[in-house]
């Protein structure tokens, strides 16, 4: 079986004496889509955001395409450009049009000719459907607008992995959709992704695989049909039926 | 008994008057011009993750910003040269002086602006496989300095006026000017009303030019 594209070994974060990574082990194969859930508080995004090194993870080891990127001499910026984040905030940079941050990883980071990146650029957005909103800057752009350029930013650098931070979270109810659709469709292509999100639909159709995160251990690992028909843990069962009660309350 | 004024005296001098203009905007413009960089490199210092630099512009701009200008200038023009052995022109002790205080306050202005910039922007650029000197060129720095627009507007045009200051060394910048002619016409309430004036003129202008500026720069977030 081919190396999995990403793999973590005994996860640690310490914040300050908060223990919130407690030895999170995962395997993500290339192509894979796996759909992280949880309680809030239980480390889910403290993960995803070790996995780029937005956060210094405090023990453990993380190999990205085989590399270890806790090397003490490993090339951060390197390893970011492979891996696409995507924040639950959008984080749209406000003084450039929806273009401009689309092509701004490519000219700043890969050098590439301006030229070629506004064709690039125009091509994501075109992805996203949002090529009429090109030279709007974010101010103007509705949240799930926002969220759409902010996945074409992360495109942009053509990376091997995406990683996506509770990206509905923020938004109004009406426009979760448009930006799942987005999700499902990058799914649909291949593209490797690791989805933080409290969306079950989303969980269920568009997952590979599921984790549950609790207290800091993923506590529950397996297919979407199994986590959620026949879950092992009380935890998980308990927290699935806060989910849904949710859900159904307007 | 009614004080006659005598605002004839102001065009009677009005060509020392005007070179004494000249002087405060080259002492001003030479002062920002330098300040407006040299700022910038101590607020980086401040913020930057080597120790001595960062207490290096501590002790610099607290020194600056927690001393009289005056006694500063005066401190540049007379103690200067006996420690140095390096004697400046009236002209350059008093740029030297004047940019040296600004460079203070402008470093704790824009390390505000920087500061303001929300940490998901960096995390963003930093996502995107910026290095860090990527990350404050093109994201976090425009940002900044287009925040502070405003409060380095107002330190130009209050650093118009603290100029004055420097006449205690006899700078012939407007002030100093102003006195000559005070003193040789007996007429000093003329002669400081038209300063005053003058002042006006010359600063309101730039006020607005702030603004203007300010309108045309700012982000909408």
């Amino acid at each position: 079986m081919a190396e999995p594209i990403l793999r973590v070994e005994s996860l640690h974060k310490f914040f300050g004496r908060l223990h919130v990574l407690r030895g999170v082990d995962l395997t993500i194969e290339r192509g894979e889509v796996l759909v992280i859930v949880g309680p809030s508080g239980s480390g889910k995004s403290t993960f995803l955001r070790c996995l780029n090194r937005l956060e210094e993870p405090s023990a453990g080891q993380i190999y990205f395409e085989s590399r270890d990127i806790l090397a003490r001499g490993a090339d951060l910026a390197q390893v970011r450009r492979r891996i696409g984040m995507v924040f639950q905030h959008f984080n749209l940079f406000p003084h450039m049009t929806a273009l401009g941050n689309v092509m701004e990883g490519p000219r700043t980071v890969l050098g590439m000719a301006r030229r070629d990146a506004a064709t690039l650029g125009m091509d994501l957005l075109g992805k996203v459907g949002l090529e009429e909103k090109a030279h709007v800057r974010p101010a103007e752009l509705s949240g799930g607008q926002q969220q759409r350029v902010a996945i074409a930013r992360a495109l942009a650098m053509n990376p091997a992995i995406m990683l996506f931070d509770e990206v509905t979270s923020a938004l109004d109810p009406e426009l979760v959709e448009s930006v799942l659709q987005v999700m499902r469709r990058l799914a649909e292509e291949g593209m490797t992704m690791i989805v933080v999100t409290h969306e079950i639909g989303f969980a269920r159709s568009v997952g590979d695989r599921v984790a549950v995160f609790d207290q800091g251990l993923a506590i529950e690992l397996g297919p979407p049909d199994v986590i959620f028909r026949n879950p092992a843990h009380e935890r998980t069962r308990r927290f699935l039926r806060q989910l849904l009660r949710e859900e159904a309350a307007p | 008994m009614r004080y006659q004024w005598h605002f004839q005296v102001i065009l009677d001098n009005l060509p020392v008057l005007i070179a004494g203009i000249q002087l405060t905007v080259a002492v001003s413009a030479l002062s920002m011009a330098i300040a407006i960089v040299a700022g910038m490199a101590v607020a980086l210092a401040r913020l930057s993750s080597h120790r001595a630099l960062r207490w290096a512009a501590y002790a610099y701009t607290e020194f600056f910003r927690d001393t009289p200008l005056l006694m500063q200038v005066i401190w540049v023009f007379y103690a200067l040269p006996l420690l140095t052995g390096i004697n400046l022109s009236r002209f350059a002790a008093g740029t030297l002086a004047v940019s040296s205080n600004l460079t203070a306050f402008l470093a704790e202005i824009y390390r505000a602006g920087i500061t303001s910039v929300s940490r998901g922007q960096e995390e963003a650029a930093l996502a995107i496989g910026m290095r860090r000197s990527q990350v404050y060129r093109r994201i976090i720095l425009p940002q900044a300095v287009t925040r502070v627009i405003p409060p380095l507007g107002s330190m130009w045009v209050s650093l118009f006026k603290d100029t004055s200051i420097l006449s205690v060394i006899a700078v012939a910048e407007l002030m100093y000017k102003a006195r000559l002619v005070a003193v040789d016409t007996f007429r000093p309430l003329e002669i400081y009303t038209a300063v005053a004036v003058i002042y006006y003129l010359l600063a309101y202008p730039q006020s607005l030019g702030v603004n203007y500026l300010y309108g045309r720069f700012r982000v909408r977030e």
